[in-house]
């Protein structure tokens, strides 16, 4: 037997509620629609009088079926002939059930309330069941595309490890492998085919591992960003950056490791480098054929002279055999220096008179026609010595003055002025009264292949490898530039200075 | 033959050897190793000839010069140097300045000499000045005469070398000298010269050849004296000065290329222009190629 609670609004049939009480069905009577509110039992059917439901308006209906709540409504009609049109087409449609008055005496009534409520419990499960199945389904798609997303996702990440012509490498904390992709295979030479999980001790080539050991220490303990260091392995020239990872909690969760092959880069680069300096060379060669002339004229003179004259009085043959001497052996050093300069890896770094290179260095350039009208001041403080190589110092030198004498475009004044810095380091300073350099290209002017000059008319290099030399050698090299007044100024170690 | 030098060098070995030669000339000669003790030397004597060296500290030759002449406008003055002239072309035109010689290996004397003669006694017309030995000479008084007396002279000069160069050179400028000198037509018509041209008495173009032991040489000559210094510096500075493109500005110009080919073909390119009397151009080739990589700017324009 049922036992279920029906809701009766605004009538009163103690027949219909005896027979409804004992057939389970309890009845709780509410004077109107806005008396459903109270109710705080959960209820099966809804039967609300004809009157009552004849004088509702929309929004009264409107509240009946909200507190219904998915109920079956049916009305109670107690005469058969008095019933409104609206009402007619509520019954019509099926939105509510009819249970007349005189039914009640017959029995009819508590079957259709019955029917009623078999068919709301069915109608529930039904919808429950439908609905339970709709859940499943709905999650299941959903998963099935998360997945598919997935899917895609990893695709991509194992397409972009892998096809990105850069080494990727993640190692955790402990220094375990996480993530390889095939670059860093090859670039590392690693040929085990898993190395997940495995420590990067055991298959990264020993020069990276101390790199990676010192990456990881750093991090370890310190916020470091990232580290870059060029490692050769065998002829190849790699690249090798490192990033710090973070968790959530910005600690050190890993590293990630990019390697780069830039051995053609590399190459390319030293080559340029390279034909930089033949053009120094070139430039020096020509300076040199023309520094040989004046001695080997003077020579010449000296011999035709000695082989016209009958009377080789003592004093003038001493003087012109000095003077033959003198010119060889300035031819000899003339030469020397061009062989210095081209043999600079084998010779020993030594103590050099800063004075002398500068002058030297003044030799190789003069005679162009871009200094015919460029007066070259001096300011040698006595005694300087700068330590290292020569023929590298002649290369700063000249292409700093080079780069002067440009900027003054062949009119103006050239200062050298050499001092001692203090006990171990000297500066020479490269004054022009050139046009300046540019603000905008300040930062930039160190830079390989950087150049203001016109296409062809220079390579970017002088001053970037004027700048590498001087580095190189442990010194420093800056300048300060406004128009019609710019200084190089060249910091080099120096030995100590000279006991005159 | 008496003159008084200034010599002007930095190298003073070389002021040296180069006094001693020039009083062995009979000249007077005073040194100075740099512009300013030059120029405080003009100040306190009277001097012919300045001969500066270009390339010295303190004052390069040419702001030398420029000083100097401002002061003594009367003072003749002269450049020598180690380096090619050819680099210096540009500063030669700016500077107005028509002679510069070199100092080669094995040491030209000879040159020296020759120049500082021409120079002091504007004595400098005549193949007999720069060459010894047996002179021949004819007139042209014709264009049908110049391709057999070209043939004449270089078959008479059985040792010159770059003979093929030294014809070409040779036609250009005899036929400069009848058309451009004599006859004064216009570069830029050249298709519109007659090709045969007679030439009156005084309008006859002067060749003169010869050789001596250690160079050959012809010298022609008109009876017009137009060339001027200072358009001969600038058609040949045009021709060394090259471009943004690197190519020579004066690639493309009517005038000039003639002379600037001639003067780079032959050892010795030498003008002697008496205005409005005569040009002369005397060009001199050395037989064992003594002086290769030299070519000494030599215009005397009185």
């Amino acid at each position: 037997m049922a036992i279920a609670n029906i809701v009766c609004i605004g009538f009163e049939n103690k027949d219909f509620y005896g027979q409804c009480s004992t057939h389970g069905y309890m009845p709780i009577q509410v004077p109107d629609i806005a008396g459903m509110i109270d109710i705080d039992v959960q209820f099966a059917i809804v039967v609300i009088s004809q009157l009552i439901i004849e004088k509702a308006d929309a929004d009264e209906m409107e509240r009946l079926y909200f507190l219904a709540s998915g109920a079956p409504i049916a009305v109670f009609i107690e005469t058969h002939d008095s019933i409104s049109g609206r009402l007619c087409n509520l019954l019509d449609e099926g939105a509510i059930e009819r249970i007349y008055g005189f039914e009640v005496t017959t029995g009819l009534a508590l079957s259709r309330i019955e029917r009623m409520y078999l068919s709301a419990c069915l109608d529930s499960s039904v919808r429950a069941y439908q609905e339970s199945v709709g859940e499943n389904e709905r999650l299941h798609k959903e998963i099935t595309l998360r997945n598919r997303i997935l899917d895609h996702e990893r695709e991509l990440n194992a397409n972009i490890t892998g096809s990105i012509t850069s080494g990727l490498v993640i190692i955790d904390m402990i220094g375990n492998i996480f993530l390889i992709n095939d670059f860093a295979r090859k670039h590392l030479r690693i040929e085990k085919n898993d190395v997940f999980g495995v420590p990067y001790m055991q298959v990264f080539p020993e020069k990276v591992c101390r790199f990676v050991d010192n990456s990881l220490k750093k991090m370890s303990t310190q916020w470091q960003k990232h580290e870059m260091k060029k490692i050769t392995i065998d002829e190849t020239v790699l690249e090798i950056a490192t990033y710090r990872m973070n968790d959530f909690s910005k600690k050190p969760s890993g590293m990630l490791m990019i390697i780069n092959d830039i051995t053609d880069q590399e190459n390319t680069t030293a080559q340029l480098y390279r034909s930089e300096k033949l053009a120094t060379v070139g430039t020096m060669l020509s300076g040199i054929a023309h520094e040989l002339r004046n001695p080997l004229a003077i020579i010449s003179a000296r011999s035709q002279m000695a082989l016209k004259k009958d009377d080789w009085d003592k004093a003038w043959s001493q003087k012109n055999f000095e003077s033959i001497d003198a010119q060889v052996n300035r031819c000899a050093s003339i030469i020397n220096s061009l062989l210095d300069f081209t043999r600079y890896k084998a010779t020993k770094p030594a103590h050099h008179k800063v004075g002398e290179i500068l002058d030297e260095t003044l030799t190789y350039v003069e005679y162009q026609n871009i200094f015919d009208a460029i007066k070259v001041e001096k300011r040698f403080e006595e005694g300087l010595l700068v330590y290292g190589d020569r023929s590298r110092f002649v290369q700063i030198f000249l292409n700093i003055i080079l780069n002067a004498a440009d900027a003054m475009n062949g009119k103006g004044q050239l200062t050298l002025t050499t001092k001692s810095d203090d006990s171990s380091r000297i500066c020479v300073e490269i004054h022009d009264t050139g046009s300046g350099i540019d603000a905008s290209v300040k930062d930039r002017i160190f830079d390989p292949f950087f150049t203001t000059k016109e296409p062809g008319k220079g390579t970017g290099l002088g001053l970037a490898i004027a700048y590498k030399i001087v580095l190189e050698s442990g010194g420093e090299l800056w300048f300060t530039s406004q128009p019609g007044n710019t200084t190089f100024f060249i910091r080099l170690q120096s030995g100590k200075k000279r006991n005159v | 033959m008496n003159g008084k030098l200034l010599l002007v060098d930095d190298e003073v070995d070389f002021l040296d050897i180069l006094s001693e030669f020039l009083i062995d000339e009979g000249y007077s000669v005073v040194t100075a190793k740099d512009g300013q003790e030059a120029l405080a030397k003009l100040a306190v004597g009277k001097y012919d000839l300045l001969l500066s060296d270009i390339n010295m500290p303190v004052m390069k030759g040419f702001e030398l010069i420029k000083e100097a002449r401002r002061l003594y406008p009367a003072l003749k003055c002269a450049l020598i140097t180690a380096y090619d002239v050819r680099d210096y072309l540009y500063m030669a035109k700016n500077f107005g300045i028509g002679n510069i010689i070199t100092k080669t290996t094995p040491f030209n004397y000879e040159e020296v000499r020759l120049l500082v003669k021409n120079i002091l006694t504007e004595d400098v017309f005549g193949l007999d000045h720069y060459l010894r030995g047996e002179i021949h000479a004819i007139k042209i008084r014709n264009t049908t005469e110049i391709e057999p007396v070209i043939q004449k002279i270089v078959a008479g000069m059985p040792n010159m070398r770059h003979k093929r160069k030294f014809r070409q050179v040779l036609n250009e400028i005899i036929i400069n000298a009848v058309y451009y000198g004599a006859k004064q037509e216009r570069g830029d018509r050249k298709e519109l010269w007659p090709l045969v041209v007679e030439l009156s008495p005084s309008e006859e173009i002067l060749l003169q050849w010869g050789a001596d032991e250690e160079k050959a040489g012809v010298a022609v000559r008109d009876q017009k004296g137009i060339l001027t210094k200072e358009e001969v510096l600038y058609w040949l500075e045009r021709n060394t000065t090259k471009g943004e493109d690197g190519i020579s500005v004066g690639l493309l110009d009517e005038h000039g290329k003639g002379l600037f080919i001639s003067r780079e073909t032959i050892d010795r390119f030498i003008m002697n222009v008496k205005k409005g009397e005569k040009t002369e151009i005397v060009m001199l080739n050395y037989h064992e190629g003594l002086y290769d990589g030299y070519r000494p700017l030599w215009i005397h324009e009185f």
